[in-house]
């Protein structure tokens, strides 16, 4: 009677490889298709409905308050400015850091942490 | 260097790049035509429409695939919901069918060779057993992948897979190692 051993060996080299033979290409035809925007254009996008935005915010009248915002960070120290300008980069970099690993699966798992 | 199936999977999520997921696509249709091939008792055009159904899904449901398990086993999952929709559609997965189409094949018409022998006996097995016996014996599956593929409990994929060497033994009883 044929041994585990020689059943095992024999079930993995019965595993044929199956040529292509234009699957890949049927496939790829059956795909629905791709998005076409790409990064730049939505970038384009969300800095054009930003500046939209300012300009509206300037126009209805709300342009003083930010004279006066920027009067009143000119009267800042100097050092104080640096303190927030570092905070800010700070807090926007752990947002890239922590969005990164959420989409890059190697680092999960290297990680282990969950999300 | 070539790029991991990771890496595609990144750019198919990212740019919703095709020509990604065309390299996936290469890289596993032979294995999951190979399993459809083998659930599917060799109907190699049901195969083939079973696998491009299952590549369009994962393509379709790529953003479900958490990098938790290899990308081949998760192929492999859909693959096999893939062949049991069909298989309920056609009522093909009902004992009857299974048995009758074993009554209807006559062991002593196996050709000589151990591998034709091998492959004839395999599809001789009953459905569970073949499928077990093919992820995990043939496709290199550890137990738990299989029962994660299979939706069914790690001991249940043990006893099946056990069950269908054992088969496959007896089957295959006149082929005694040099």
């Amino acid at each position: 009677m044929i041994n585990d051993e020689t059943l095992g060996r024999q079930l993995r080299e019965t595993v044929p490889y199956i040529d292509d033979d234009g699957f890949t290409a049927r496939v790829m035809a059956s795909l629905p298709a791709a998005r076409r925007e790409s990064r730049w254009l939505r970038a384009v996008i969300l800095l054009g409905l930003a500046l939209i935005g300012s300009g509206v915010a300037y126009l209805i009248g709300a342009g003083h308050v930010v004279r006066e915002g920027i009067i009143e960070l000119a009267n800042f120290p100097i050092w104080l400015l640096l303190v927030f300008a570092f905070g800010c980069g700070l807090v926007v970099g752990a947002f890239a850091v922590i969005f990164a690993i959420r989409k890059t699966p190697e680092v999960r798992d290297l990680t282990r942490l969950e999300f | 260097m070539e790029l991991t199936d990771a890496d595609l999977i990144a750019r198919v999520l990212a740019d919703d790049d095709q020509h990604a997921f065309g390299e996936l696509v290469r890289r596993h249709q032979s294995s999951v035509r190979g399993l459809l091939r083998q659930l599917t008792r060799t109907d190699l055009a049901l195969a083939d429409d079973l696998a491009q159904e299952a590549f369009l899904r994962a393509y379709k449901n790529i953003r479900s695939f958490r990098g938790e398990a290899r990308f081949s086993t998760w192929l492999y999952r859909i693959a096999y919901n893939c062949f049991r929709e069909d298989a309920r559609r056609r009522k093909e997965l009902v004992g009857v069918d299974e048995e009758q189409w074993q009554a209807e094949q006559d062991p002593r018409s196996i050709d000589p060779g151990l591998r034709h022998d091998l492959m004839h006996a395999l599809s001789l097995l009953p459905l569970n057993e073949r499928t077990a016996v093919v992820l995990c014996c043939q496709n290199g599956l550890s137990h738990d992948e299989a029962a994660r593929v299979l939706d069914i409990p790690l001991g249940t994929v043990k006893t099946n897979v056990l069950r269908g060497r054992e088969k496959l033994k007896r089957t295959l009883a006149a082929w005694a190692p040099n």
